[in-house]
């Protein structure tokens, strides 16, 4: 990966192939995520409560049924946004070289986070976390080396969008 | 990601005297620590979503990281209700809560 800073808080990225393919395969996963309807504690953590208070349930259902179709809507329309500006990306050879305006780099921020999220509670991602490090006969190495690897990306977009706002 | 909260519907019940003082104190928003999210990328939503300073957005941040939690917002019930679905769409595990 390549990535380029530019005035306005626009970036250009180059992808290799399988940064290509990783990040095509992450909105399919969290589509998934998303609409899946058992209860799983990634979607759980994508959509926690609201109300801490146990007896303010009624609340709490009442904000779920009014906020929860939105936030789905929205994350939808950040999986569609992200594959339109990586299907519009220039292949210089084996690589793809993606243009992101400012506010193409907010959506990709958001679905970053959402699969950061979604592949920190599936690997049980803690605050002592070395996420570089895989242990022997990892079993979700694959998942540990994309989770690595989407924390760098998102952590370069993160501060190209700070130098955009107000220190 | 912008999120556009409608107003809920709010039950609206006439308090007695008595209560005024309780239901006149605000809600707050909390926001707790989470392994995942960069600390850059929460100063980054406290800034785009209330317009906070780098530098009040980095001290809520950090006293999240250390402290477990954070007050962010805090105001009538339906303003606190548009806050915690406005983080949940950046990521962010925040709820809300009535202190007594």
């Amino acid at each position: 990966m390549k990535f380029k800073g530019a005035p306005g808080g626009s970036v250009v990225v180059t992808f290799d192939e399988i940064e290509v393919q990783l990040m095509r395969e992450v909105p399919e996963q969290l589509r998934a995520l998303y609409q899946a309807s058992d209860a799983d504690p990634a979607r759980e953590r994508l959509f926690p409560r609201a109300y801490l208070d146990p007896t303010e349930e009624a609340a709490e259902e009442q904000w779920v049924e009014l906020v929860h179709p939105e936030l789905l809507r929205q994350r939808l329309e950040g999986l569609d946004a992200l594959l339109r500006t990586l299907d519009a990306g220039v292949k210089k050879g084996k690589r793809t070289q993606v243009t992101l305006s400012a506010d193409d780099v907010n959506l990709w921020l958001g679905v970053l986070n959402d699969a950061r999220l979604a592949f920190g509670t599936r690997l049980d991602i803690s605050d002592d976390t070395n996420i570089w490090y895989s242990p022997p006969d990892d079993s979700m190495a694959a998942e540990r080396a994309a989770y690595a690897w989407l924390t760098t990306l998102q952590s370069l977009l993160v501060d190209t969008m700070l130098e955009t706002l107000p220190d | 990601m912008t999120f556009v909260m409608t107003t809920a519907p709010l039950e609206v019940q006439e308090p007695d005297v008595e209560d005024v003082t309780v239901t006149d104190k605000p809600w707050i928003v909390v926001v707790w620590n989470d392994p995942v999210n960069l600390m850059s990328y929460v100063v980054f939503v406290f800034q785009k979503l209330f317009g906070y300073s780098r530098e009040k957005a980095t001290r809520l941040m950090l006293q999240v990281h250390q402290d477990g939690k954070a007050v962010v917002s805090d105001g009538p019930r339906e303003k606190c209700e548009g806050d915690v679905a406005r983080l949940h769409a950046y990521g962010l595990w925040a709820t809300m809560e009535h202190p007594s």
